[in-house]
């Protein structure tokens, strides 16, 4: 007894499946899933620490080293030019953070449908709770970053500027470019693994080209727009810079761009993640 | 929508890939080709061919079928965790699902950790499953092993940890494959005897294994999967026998290898007229062909199933060369109505194969249907014992 061979004609066309999802019942169902969604993040904080003897330390290791790291050689070594008045260090850690919380989504959030596969193949939920849940690991990991942020304010005595009240709205723009391109990446990942191999290569390419170790001045200026429209993570972490270290209104129209970007991609990501879902159990 | 527990099939196909091509560039190509030429459907292999029933709420519902037959192709588009290529199905109620043993357990966490896990993907908020976690740890006999991490955990344990959180944490539809087979025997019976009590709680329960006398003390109702399409669906009685039977055929139309023993006929017979009758006279006459002469064991057996005998007969004995007149006659014959097979086989003195132990000859028995268990115990072997009750009030 054989499995079936291809000889066999097939179904009627009119019998094919197709998913019928509207937006509606995706986001109820993402919304019975919130819960869903905490414990895969509490699982993996808590898994990633279990035998690690510093165990949590490491979320705050991480962003001081690179830091320090880049203040010694972009600072103190290659000279990169800075606003007036801004400490190197608070300036580069500012850019960080974003950054940080971007490759850490896209790296985790990535490979987060391969890496689960079992759970993913043995019960139904909306599929996108296991990027999410990687992107909330993230956040974690970025809300400790800045509470360290705070302890370098107080070291080189110096205060955010009252503008920082702008952050949530900079942050709407931050994570949903964040979100859209973790969506993309890992819904194509499962299907194209070569990308497993390719994304930490981009990733790191990527620090390099958004301004963190340096301002995002050193384009010329008529050329911002362009920048701004390509990686949307410059205005937002210029924007950021302005606000908390320079006491100054985000890069509007620059930040403008940037969200209609973060919007397709989101959007667009979504969109994605959703059609691309119904083949994930048959390759994964 | 349908009612919580209840299930419906329509006509369900699913494909996977079936050849050999990986996944590289110039795989591609070749498939993009193929496309262009309108040959697009070439590589693919049916999993899943027009699969159509509906099962009712608290239904217990054996699925099986040779490997490779369809089975946890079925069961993984039940749970929406993989969708069909062709046709619908709809699931009524939360699926609680015991697919892989170790699927759904995270090896990093604990055991107290796993079971809040599985609760969460369940859709169960961390109450409902805080109230049924002394159950599940009892139940999976983990008490001090439950702060543990689960990658420390033996097979055995974590396998009663998934069948403990999936049984417990009370489903509309149950989901269980394969899954007895690494639990020890009292595990085994405790697992059967929750299944039992959870279709009692109006549970549906598909229950899919290998292990034909559990689903038939669980299950009512059989659906038999062979090549990706059904090919029986009812009582589970005679989806089973039907089963078996195509076994024990497939068994029998092996070529086996001719030893140094030939078997050269076979006959069965029974009472006089020629039927086979329950407590009735049944023997057996063979006649073998030997190469070379020398001293041999003679087995025979009598099966339902698939291989396992419901009981064998041996006699030592002395093989001249040249044929051979075997005759064995048993007095009564223990066995309810059904169909039977007749294994023989012949083995040497240290216990080489002169004649490979196979189905020879198959019958039917004429007489009472055996008498059921009760749900959820497995009776080893279908025989039949004469009994007179007597039932008085005092």
């Amino acid at each position: 007894m054989s499995v079936a061979n291809q000889t066999v004609a097939g179904p009627p066309a009119e019998l094919r499946f197709h998913r019928r999802i509207g937006i509606r019942t995706s986001m109820r169902e993402l919304w019975g899933a919130r819960e869903l969604i905490r414990t895969l993040a509490e699982r993996d904080i808590r898994a990633r620490y279990k035998q690690a003897t510093l165990g949590i330390a490491w979320s705050v290791i991480t962003p001081i080293i690179l830091m320090v790291v880049f203040s010694v050689f972009f600072h103190g070594v290659v000279k990169v030019k800075i606003p007036q008045g801004v400490p190197y260090p608070l300036f580069t850690y500012v850019g960080l953070l974003p950054w940080t919380f971007f490759s850490g989504c896209v790296a985790q959030g990535g490979m987060s449908l391969v890496t689960n596969n079992n759970l993913m193949n043995k019960v139904y939920c909306p599929r996108e709770v296991f990027p999410l849940a990687a992107c909330a690991v993230a956040a974690f990991d970025t809300t400790i970053s800045t509470v360290i942020l705070g302890v370098l304010f107080v070291i080189f005595t110096f205060a955010p500027k009252i503008t920082t009240l702008w952050v949530p709205v900079i942050m709407i723009v931050q994570l949903m470019f964040t979100l859209g391109v973790t969506l993309i990446i890992s819904s194509t990942l499962v299907y194209l693994r070569d990308l497993r191999q390719a994304l930490p290569l981009v990733l790191q390419m990527g620090l390099f080209a958004t301004p963190v170790v340096y301002p995002s001045t050193i384009l010329p200026a008529n050329l911002q727009w362009l920048y701004a429209l390509l990686n949307p993570l410059a205005p937002i972490i210029t924007s950021y810079r302005n606000v908390v270290l320079l006491g100054l209104p985000p890069q509007w129209g620059l930040l403008g761009l940037g969200a209609i970007t973060s919007s397709v991609v989101f959007f667009g990501g979504y969109i994605m993640f959703k059609r691309l879902e119904t083949g994930f159990a048959d390759v994964a | 929508m349908l009612p919580d527990g209840a299930i419906e099939a329509n006509h369900l196909w699913k494909r996977f890939r079936g050849d050999r091509r990986r996944r590289v560039l110039r795989d591609e190509l070749e498939r993009i080709v193929d496309r262009m030429r309108g040959r697009g459907g070439r590589g693919w292999k049916w999993a899943l061919q027009d699969i159509d029933f509906a099962i009712e709420p608290g239904e217990a519902v054996g699925l099986f079928g040779v490997n490779g037959s369809g089975k946890s192709t079925l069961l993984k588009i039940l749970t929406r965790v993989m969708y069909p290529y062709a046709g619908n199905v709809s699931v009524g109620g939360r699926v609680g699902a015991l697919i892989e043993i170790k699927a759904g357990i995270h090896p990093d966490l604990t055991g107290r950790e796993n079971i809040y896990l599985y609760g969460s993907l369940l859709g169960l908020p961390r109450k409902h499953v805080a109230d049924r976690f002394d159950n599940i740890v009892a139940f999976a006999e983990l008490e001090d092993a439950i702060d543990r991490q689960v990658k420390f955990y033996s097979s055995g344990m974590n396998m009663r940890l998934g069948f403990a959180v999936a049984a417990y944490l009370e489903p509309d539809v149950l989901l269980v494959d394969e899954v007895l087979a690494v639990g020890d025997a009292s595990f085994q019976q405790k697992c059967l005897d929750r299944m039992r009590e959870v279709i009692a709680d109006g549970t549906t329960l598909v229950f899919v294994s290998h292990d034909l006398a559990a689903v038939e003390a669980i299950c009512s109702r059989g659906i038999w999967l062979a090549g990706g399409e059904v090919q029986f669906d009812g009582p589970i009685r005679e989806s089973l026998s039907g089963y078996r039977r195509s076994i024990e055929e497939h068994s029998e139309s092996l070529t086996r290898r001719d030893g140094v023993v030939r078997l050269v006929k076979v006959e069965v017979a029974g009472d006089d007229d020629g039927r086979i009758r329950t407590e009735g006279p049944f023997s057996v006459r063979m006649v073998m062909e030997a190469a070379e002469a020398g001293p041999a064991t003679l087995y025979l057996g009598v099966s339902e199933g698939p291989g396992t005998p419901i009981f064998s007969l041996a006699r030592s004995t002395f093989f001249a060369s040249g044929e051979t007149e075997i005759r064995c006659a048993i007095e009564t014959l223990p066995l309810p109505r059904g169909r039977f097979f007749l294994w023989v086989g012949v083995f040497g003195a240290k216990g080489h194969d002169l004649l490979q132990w196979h189905p020879a000859e198959h019958f039917d028995v004429i007489g009472p249907e055996l008498d059921p268990a009760p749900r959820g115990v497995v009776r080893l072997a279908p025989v039949h014992v004469t009994a007179d009750w007597e039932i008085e009030g005092r």
